[in-house]
C-alpha cells in the first residue's frame, strides 16, 4: 500500500424518514413529503474512510446510484473529506431492487479500478434490507463483513474488524475487502464551512449505463434486472390511547370485563 | 379549601376535572424556577381543568364571589415562578383546551391555550408551514407562551412571541369574555389591549385562544458553530454579520466548556472542539443559492475576525442535535443553580455586560456561566450555588448585575418575565409613574385581585 489506502464509499440520498409521508392510495413513500438527506449510516462509513486515509494516506471515492439530485449527498461527502465523487444516473437505473443496484455499483468499482477497501453503513433507511453492502462484495468476489462497529487494526493487507451481530464477532479479513458499518463505529465529524462552500465547486463524475457496459450488461440494470418487485407496502397505523372513566359499584365488573376483551386478563 | 367552593367548581367542569388532595396536586405548584427562588406554594388548592372559555368564564366568577385567588397555569416551564400558588386557591390548569387548527390561507393558526409548543410547531410543518420563535421548552403552552411574552434562541429575525400573535380571546377577571383582534395582519381600532394581555403573566386576564401568524416554511436551512479563541471577537462578529445585511434566525453565545460539558451529560458530542467562545448561528434561507452566498458572507467575516474554522451542519439530525445541547444548558446547570438571569442590553453593549459580569465574577469570587441570545442582548447569566452564601450575598450580587444592565440602557428581563421572585427588583428598576399606571390598569381589570395576585407586584 505505497500509494496509501484506496477507498471506495458507497452512499444513497434517501428521504428524512422521520419527517416523510407514505401515500396509502398508491402504496408507496412520498418522497417530495420530506427533503432528502445522505443516509446516516452512510455518514459513519464515510468518517472511517476518511480517518483511514488521514491515518495511512490515500483517496477516497464516493459512488453513489440516484436520481440527478442524489449529488447533492456527492457534494456532501466531498465536503467530509471525499476526494472524488461519481454519480451513477441513468433511466436505466431506474427502479432497481438491491441485486440490480449491487449490480450497477459493483461494474462502477470494477470500472474505476484497483480498490483496498469498500465501506458502506449497515444499512439504508429507506429500504432497511442491509443486503447491497454484502451483494456488491459477493458480486467483486472480495471477502465482506457485516456490522462492523470497531476497526482494531489495519496491518499489511489485512483489517481487523468488530462485526456487532447482537453478540460481537472479532474477524480478521484479507483486503481487498467491504465492510458495512453500524453508527457505533464512530461520530462523523461535521465539515468545515469552507469545505462545503469549495465542494459546490468541485467536478461530480456522472456514469450512465452505458459508461459501465464493459463491466456489465446493461439489460441487467434498473427494473430489467430486478429479480423482486414490490407489489404493496403496508404501514401499521397509530392508534390512539383512548381513556375510558369507570364509576359506581360494578366498576371493578366493568373493569374486568373490559381486560377480557381486550385479551389482557384470563376470565 | 371548603367543600361547597369545591362542589361548585364541580358543578361547573364536571366530577373528573376538580383535583384535590395534596399528592394529587403535587405536579401543578410549581415550575421551572430554580428551586432556591422558589416561593412555598400553598397546598390547600383545588386543581381546575375547563373546557372552554365559557367554564372558564364561571369559575372566574365564581372566585370573585368568594374573593378566592385564581392561579393560571401552563405547561409550567416558566422560570421565575408566575404560576406557583402562593395562597389558598384555585389553580387553572387549562391543559384540557388543546385543539389547533391551521388556517392554510391566511397562515394563522388557531390555538387553544393548553395546546404545546410541540403541538403548534408540528401542526405547522403538517401544511408545510413554519412558526419561527423556540422558546425553549417545547413543553410550553400556548397560553403561558402569550402570557409571558416568551423568547427564546429563533426572535433574531423575526421576533419574539408577540409578534406573532394576531388575536387573542380572553377571560377577564370579572368573567367576560373578550376576543382582541383575529386573523388580521392589521388592526388600529382603539387601544391594543391584546398587547396588553400578552406578557401580563396572568394577572390581567386568561387567555383561553390565540390566532397566531405562521410562516411559509424556508426552503433550506444550516446551522453555523463558530469558535473563537477569544470572547470579545466572538460578541464583536455579532454586529458584523447584521452589519452584511445577514440576518440570521438565531445568534447564539456558548462557552464550550459548559456546551461540552451539557453534551456529555447528555450522551451526546458537541461537534465543535476548536476555541473556548463559540457563536451558533442559525440560517434559514429560501433557496439554497441565498444560503450559500450567506455562507459565504460569514467565510469573510470570519476571516475578518479572526474566528477558527466555522463547521456547519445541513442535515435536519445534526441541527438538532446542536439546538438541542444549547436548549439543555440549563438543565445542565439546574442542579446546582441558584438563579438564570436573562438580562437584556442593546445588541452592541453586550460585550461591555459580558465584562462587567467577568469583573463581579472576580469580585464576588463565583464563576457565573453565561450563554445566550447574542443576536438580541439577551444573556442568561447564572449564578451558581456557592458555599456559605446567604440569600443577602445572591441578592447583591444580582443586583449588581441589573444595575449594570440599566446603565447599559437595558432591562432586567428579556423574556422570563417578572412572575413572583423578580418583583422587587422592578419595583426598584422600573420608572415610578410606569409602575403606578400598570398597578391601576391591574385595578381595573381585576377590581377584587383574584387573578394571579402576587405577582409582578411587590
Amino acid at each position: 500500500m505505497g500509494r496509501g489506502f484506496r477507498i471506495v464509499v458507497l452512499i444513497k440520498q434517501v428521504p428524512d424518514i422521520e419527517k416523510v409521508k407514505f401515500d396509502f392510495e398508491v402504496g408507496r413513500i412520498d418522497r417530495s413529503s420530506a427533503p432528502a438527506e445522505t443516509n446516516p449510516f452512510d455518514l459513519h462509513a464515510l468518517e472511517a474512510a476518511v480517518r483511514l486515509k488521514e491515518k495511512f494516506g490515500g483517496l477516497v471515492t464516493a459512488i453513489s446510484m440516484g436520481p440527478k439530485q442524489a449529488e447533492s449527498s456527492l457534494r456532501e461527502a466531498l465536503a467530509r473529506g471525499a476526494d472524488h465523487a461519481i454519480l451513477l444516473t441513468d433511466a436505466r437505473f431506474a427502479g432497481a431492487d438491491t441485486i440490480a443496484t449491487s449490480r450497477a455499483l459493483a461494474a462502477a468499482i470494477k470500472k474505476l479500478g484497483e480498490f483496498d477497501l469498500i465501506l458502506c453503513g449497515e444499512k439504508t433507511v429507506d429500504g432497511d434490507t442491509g443486503q447491497v453492502g454484502p451483494e456488491v462484495a459477493e458480486l467483486l468476489n472480495v471477502p465482506h463483513v457485516a456490522y462492523v462497529s470497531e476497526i482494531r487494526e489495519v496491518a499489511g493487507d489485512k483489517i481487523v474488524v468488530v462485526s456487532d451481530m447482537g453478540d460481537k464477532y472479532l474477524c480478521e479479513v484479507k483486503l481487498p475487502a467491504l465492510l458495512t458499518v453500524t453508527r457505533e463505529l464512530n461520530a462523523p465529524r461535521l465539515p468545515t464551512l469552507r469545505d462545503v462552500l469549495s465542494a459546490r465547486k468541485k467536478r461530480i463524475e456522472i456514469w450512465d449505463a452505458d459508461a459501465l457496459a464493459d463491466y456489465e450488461d446493461p439489460n441487467r440494470f434498473g427494473i430489467n434486472g430486478s429479480r423482486t418487485i414490490v407489489v404493496k407496502v403496508v404501514v401499521p397505523g397509530t392508534e390512539k390511547r383512548k381513556g375510558i372513566i369507570l364509576r359506581g359499584g360494578d366498576a371493578v365488573e366493568k373493569l374486568f370485563n373490559i381486560l377480557e376483551e381486550g385479551g389482557f386478563a384470563r376470565p | 379549601m371548603r367543600e361547597e367552593i369545591v362542589s361548585e367548581l364541580r358543578s361547573i367542569v364536571g366530577e373528573d376535572w376538580v383535583i384535590t388532595g395534596e399528592d394529587r396536586i403535587q405536579g401543578y405548584l410549581y415550575d421551572e424556577t430554580p428551586p432556591p427562588m422558589l416561593p412555598e406554594a400553598s397546598k390547600d388548592v383545588a386543581v381546575v381543568k375547563p373546557r372552554n372559555a365559557e367554564e372558564v368564564s364561571e369559575i372566574l366568577k365564581l372566585a370573585n364571589r368568594y374573593g378566592l385567588p385564581v392561579f393560571p397555569r401552563g405547561g409550567g416551564t416558566g422560570l421565575v415562578g408566575a404560576c406557583v400558588p402562593t395562597m389558598s386557591g384555585i389553580i387553572l390548569s387549562l391543559e384540557r383546551m388543546n385543539i389547533i387548527k391551521v388556517d392554510r390561507e391566511n397562515l394563522m393558526a388557531e390555538a387553544e391555550a393548553g395546546a404545546t409548543l410541540a403541538d403548534l410547531l408540528k401542526a405547522a410543518e403538517d401544511v408545510g408551514l413554519f412558526f419561527p420563535p423556540h422558546p425553549g421548552d417545547e413543553g410550553a403552552h400556548i397560553g403561558g407562551l402569550l402570557a409571558c411574552n416568551a423568547g427564546g434562541a429563533r426572535a433574531v429575525k423575526t421576533g419574539v412571541i408577540r409578534n406573532y400573535v394576531k388575536g387573542v380571546e380572553v377571560v377577564l377577571p370579572t368573567g367576560e369574555i373578550l376576543t382582541l383582534g383575529g386573523k388580521l395582519v392589521k388592526n388600529n381600532a382603539g387601544y391594543d389591549l391584546m398587547h396588553l394581555i400578552i406578557g401580563s403573566e396572568g394577572t390581567l386576564g386568561v387567555i383561553t385562544k390565540a390566532w397566531i401568524r405562521l410562516y411559509p416554511r424556508e426552503a433550506v436551512n444550516a446551522t453555523i458553530v463558530i469558535p473563537f479563541e477569544d470572547r470579545e471577537m466572538a460578541l464583536k462578529t455579532v454586529p458584523a454579520i447584521f452589519q452584511e445585511g445577514l440576518m440570521p434566525l438565531a445568534i447564539e453565545y456558548v462557552e464550550k466548556s459548559l456546551v461540552e460539558k451539557t453534551a456529555q451529560h447528555l450522551g451526546l458530542t458537541w461537534p465543535c472542539r476548536d476555541g473556548d467562545h463559540q457563536l451558533i448561528l442559525i440560517l434559514a434561507e429560501a433557496s439554497e443559492a441565498a444560503l450559500y452566498e450567506a455562507c459565504e458572507k460569514i467565510v469573510n467575516i470570519c476571516e475578518k475576525m479572526g474566528s477558527l474554522e466555522p463547521l456547519v451542519a445541513e442535515s435536519r439530525g445534526e441541527q438538532e442535535r446542536i439546538l438541542k445541547i444549547r436548549s439543555e444548558i440549563y438543565s445542565f446547570l439546574k442542579p446546582n443553580l441558584v438563579d438564570i438571569l436573562d438580562t437584556t442590553v442593546p445588541p452592541a453593549q453586550l460585550l461591555e455586560l459580558i465584562k462587567a459580569v467577568e469583573e463581579l465574577g472576580r469580585k464576588y469570587n463565583t464563576y457565573l456561566p453565561v450563554f445566550g441570545h447574542v443576536g438580541d442582548g439577551n444573556l442568561h447569566i447564572h449564578l451558581m450555588r456557592e458555599d456559605g452564601w446567604t440569600k443577602e450575598d445572591y441578592d447583591r450580587l444580582r443586583d449588581e448585575v441589573y444595575r449594570k444592565a440599566i446603565e447599559l440602557g437595558g432591562t432586567i428581563t428579556g423574556e422570563h418575565g417578572i412572575g413572583y421572585i423578580r418583583r422587587r427588583s422592578l419595583e426598584k428598576y422600573i420608572d415610578k409613574k410606569a409602575l403606578e399606571l400598570m398597578r391601576a390598569i391591574k385595578r381595573i381589570f381585576d377590581p377584587n385581585n383574584i387573578l394571579n395576585p402576587d405577582k409582578v407586584f411587590p
